[in-house]
């Protein structure tokens, strides 16, 4: 058996450099098809007649408001990052860090009005259970999200960035705005489909 | 091998946690044949129930406990050695233990990469698959016996854990290990796909891939495509059985008391499960067929015929396969309108499966055939796939269907074309890359014992069955002797049992050859079969890396055999062009 040599070190790094990004782009996808089953067991029940409608609660746009920005200051992240400005790119890695919280939160007050309103996760009412199941495996995702977030954070903290090495950073901010576009279309989904 | 300093943690890091595909690919036959071995078993001994309904077996006694008293079988273990039967050889075998196997071993040495794009997520994968194993295992021993709603689990069984005794906690295991094996298989997904498409070595395009490549890339494609709808599905489900949603639940009755579930739908289920399910099909039997390209090919010295109308069929099938699922449902009330547009895509699938077998027969023709073991298992794959294939043309017509739908005719076909297709690949693969992974060889004459034994006993156990189907006899009981209408059957019934005995005896062969050949047999020489691909260039013995010191080259594709003006039958994908000479 051959051992770990400096040569092979380098080619691990190479690998990484070749492979990281179409590893996550593979799996984009099959989150994609994930939800594509979710949404699509809406379009199939809900024209069994029973399903009961009900106003999504408003917080819901404040949250899509929220991964927005939170998006476009990853983005600011990247650039300072690659004109080597790494405290500018902190305070946005921080900033997107906060608001990625901060939709977190907005999600749970607003599973909290929808509670109030009587809609609850289990029972009969088909909506309110997709509601709860969809908007829920999108903040699951979202939980990765803010790990690789801190990883991020983290590393930049410590000066790891620069403009010649930041795939950490492209993976993290490509499965970002994913999450923010996956959100997009749920959230339209859920407003005006089901 | 060089000598070891640290004997033990070399140890963990070698053959347990190891990272390097070729480690990767043992593990996954390894436990993919242990399981696909209980399934086996599971099948022969309720083939005994089923041949002789009812009466006293002391291997019962042995093997089974308290799920046969005084040596007869339970109905409810009936079902649940069924269910369990389906399960272990659709998934763990056909799917985690042949894709597994193969796309590890094969990926990295045919397009000449050192390893797989992430050694770490790939050994995930496998530990993923283990766990998944030993969680499904265990769901024989808890109380009320293994999930017993049949591998489809439809609801409302597996949605009531009340329904039946293997609705409870049996049926709670079975789709956390479901759970935990689709992650496993989008993690393999993830690194074949990446690996193919971004590690091939300098002159390896995408037209001079082997087909096996280009066979476990679709394959991946197809899984990263359907198994995430399975989880969403599986998902939907544990939510109905623990958190009392009622996504597939509405209007049942228990004892006359109508349940709180209302407004979901039990063919919710079947749409998504089936989304999965088809695709699944292909899943299994891409691989098979890429398997058996590369042998029928380098078996007969003869290039393979319709190299690129080979890929397209691959590309075909694959498309096709998302858009038939609604071929399993003909008798859920479907519209008879969408039924006629599932049985034309269906029927489409006619076409790219025509043409592969065209493709294999041209092949074969007029070559200087080896029958090797492999070679003997890829012609029996090219036979089951004709055979069960025909029968696929009545089960996707929905007409046609609706009369021998849930009886044993679909058992026959699904066994015939789907489990004989793959198991015969997956062995025509063992046998033909044995060398390769544990660098001696097999015997060929148990071998081909093997192969006598197995087309024999098991066109034995499934030919009979479709006349059991279109006299009616309903799959899935655990006994036919109420109905009056089926006892002259009885006898066929135990005509199928007798050959499933002597199947599972023939596979006492290859065990036997197996673990001996991994031990003693012969050494093997580095290009055993005089093949053309990549993994020939490799040492016998496994490094880390594959190659010492560069990876090679590629300049031709992979099928030049017996090409006219060649010194030798057949031309490494490493040889230059030479002078004047054209590429395929």
């Amino acid at each position: 058996m051959a051992t770990l040599t400096a040569e092979n070190i380098d080619f691990q790094a190479e690998l990484k450099q070749k492979t990281a990004k179409p590893l996550l782009w593979v799996a984009l996808v099959s989150i994609v098809m994930f939800f594509t089953g979710l949404t699509s067991a809406v379009i199939v029940v809900k024209p069994d007649g029973r399903w009961v409608s009900f106003d999504v609660p408003s917080l819901f746009l404040y949250s899509t408001v929220i991964i927005v920005v939170s998006s476009l200051m990853f983005h600011l992240g990247l650039q300072a990052i690659k004109k080597d400005n790494q405290k500018l790119a902190t305070a946005f890695f921080f900033t997107t860090f906060a608001l990625a919280i901060a939709f977190s939160v907005s999600q749970y007050y607003a599973w909290g009005d929808l509670y109030a309103d009587g809609i609850v996760f289990s029972g009969s009412n088909l909506a309110g259970s997709f509601f709860y199941v969809i908007t829920g495996l999108h903040l699951a995702h979202v939980v990765g999200g803010v790990i690789s977030l801190i990883v991020v954070l983290i590393k930049s903290m410590r000066g790891k960035y620069s403009s010649s090495n930041y795939l950490g950073v492209q993976v993290s901010i490509t499965y970002w705005h994913f999450l923010g576009g996956l959100w997009i279309y749920l959230y339209l989904f859920l407003r005006f489909i089901a | 091998m060089s000598t070891h300093h640290h004997a033990e943690p070399d140890f963990l890091f070698k053959y347990v946690f190891s990272t390097d595909h070729k480690m990767i690919s043992k593990q996954f036959l390894i436990t993919g044949f242990i399981m696909g071995f209980i399934g086996l078993a599971m099948s022969t001994l309720f083939r005994l129930q089923l041949g002789w309904p009812g009466e006293h077996f002391e291997i019962f006694d042995l093997l089974l406990g308290s799920w046969a008293e005084d040596g007869v079988l339970a109905p409810d273990k009936y079902l649940s050695l069924v269910t369990m039967h389906g399960t272990i050889m659709v998934f763990f075998l056909l799917t985690a233990g042949l894709s597994g196997t193969f796309s590890n071993l094969l990926i990295p040495l045919q397009i000449g990469a050192r390893d797989m794009a992430s050694g770490f997520l790939n050994m995930l994968s496998y530990w993923f698959f283990f766990l998944s194993s030993v969680i499904m295992l265990i769901s024989l021993g808890v109380e009320g016996g293994a999930a017993s709603a049949g591998w489809t689990i439809y609801p409302p069984l597996s949605a009531l854990p009340q329904a039946i005794p293997g609705s409870g906690m049996g049926m709670t295991l079975w789709l956390v290990a479901m759970a935990i094996f689709i992650v496993s298989s989008l993690l393999g997904s993830l690194n074949y796909i990446v690996t193919i498409l971004n590690l091939r070595t300098k002159g390896m395009t995408m037209t001079r891939l082997p087909l096996t490549i280009w066979a476990f890339l679709i394959t991946a494609v197809i899984g990263v495509v359907s198994f995430p709808v399975l989880l969403s599905a599986a998902l939907l489900l544990i939510f109905d059985r623990s958190f009392g949603t009622s996504f597939y639940l509405s209007d049942i009755y228990i004892g006359g008391q109508a349940l709180e579930h209302s407004g979901g739908s039990p063919i919710l289920f079947e749409h998504l499960f089936w989304f999965l399910g088809h695709p699944e099909v292909y899943i299994v039997l891409l691989p098979a067929l890429g398997i058996t390209s590369e042998i029928v090919s380098t078996m007969s010295r003869k290039p393979i015929f319709g190299y690129r109308a080979m890929i397209g069929s691959i590309l075909a099938i694959a498309f096709l396969s998302t858009i038939v699922w609604g071929h399993h449902m003909f008798v859920t009330g479907m519209n008879p309108f969408l039924g006629a547009v599932f049985t034309f895509t269906t029927l489409l699938i006619a076409i790219p499966s025509a043409v592969k077998v065209f493709n294999y027969l041209t092949t074969l023709w007029k070559g200087n055939i080896i029958f090797s073991p492999a070679m003997l298992f890829s012609i029996g794959l090219v036979s089951t796939f004709i055979s069960g294939g025909l029968t696929g043309l009545i089960l996707g017509d929905a007409t046609l269907d609706i009369n021998v739908h849930d009886t044993y005719f679909v058992i026959g076909h699904f066994h015939i074309v789907m489990g004989l297709s793959a198991i015969y690949g997956m062995f025509a693969g063992v046998y033909h890359w044995f060398p390769k992974m544990f660098g001696r060889m097999m015997n060929n004459k148990l071998g081909n014992a093997h192969f006598w034994f197995t087309i024999i006993s098991a066109y034995g156990v499934f030919f009979p069955m479709h006349f059991l189907g279109y006299a009616g006899v309903p799959r899935r009981y655990y006994t036919n002797s109420e109905f009056p209408m089926f006892d002259n059957l009885i006898e066929i019934n135990e005509l199928i049992s007798m050959f499933a005995i002597l199947a599972f005896v023939g596979q006492l062969f290859f065990l036997f050859n197996f673990v001996y050949s991994a031990l003693r047999g012969p050494k093997a020489p580095q290009n055993p079969w005089r093949g053309n691909t990549l993994e020939w260039t490799a040492p016998v013995e496994h490094i880390h890396g594959n190659w010492y010191g560069e990876i090679p080259e590629v300049f031709r594709w992979s099928y030049d055999y017996s090409k006219p003006g060649a010194a030798e039958d057949f031309i490494p994908q490493t040889t230059p062009l030479a002078e004047g000479e054209e590429e395929h």
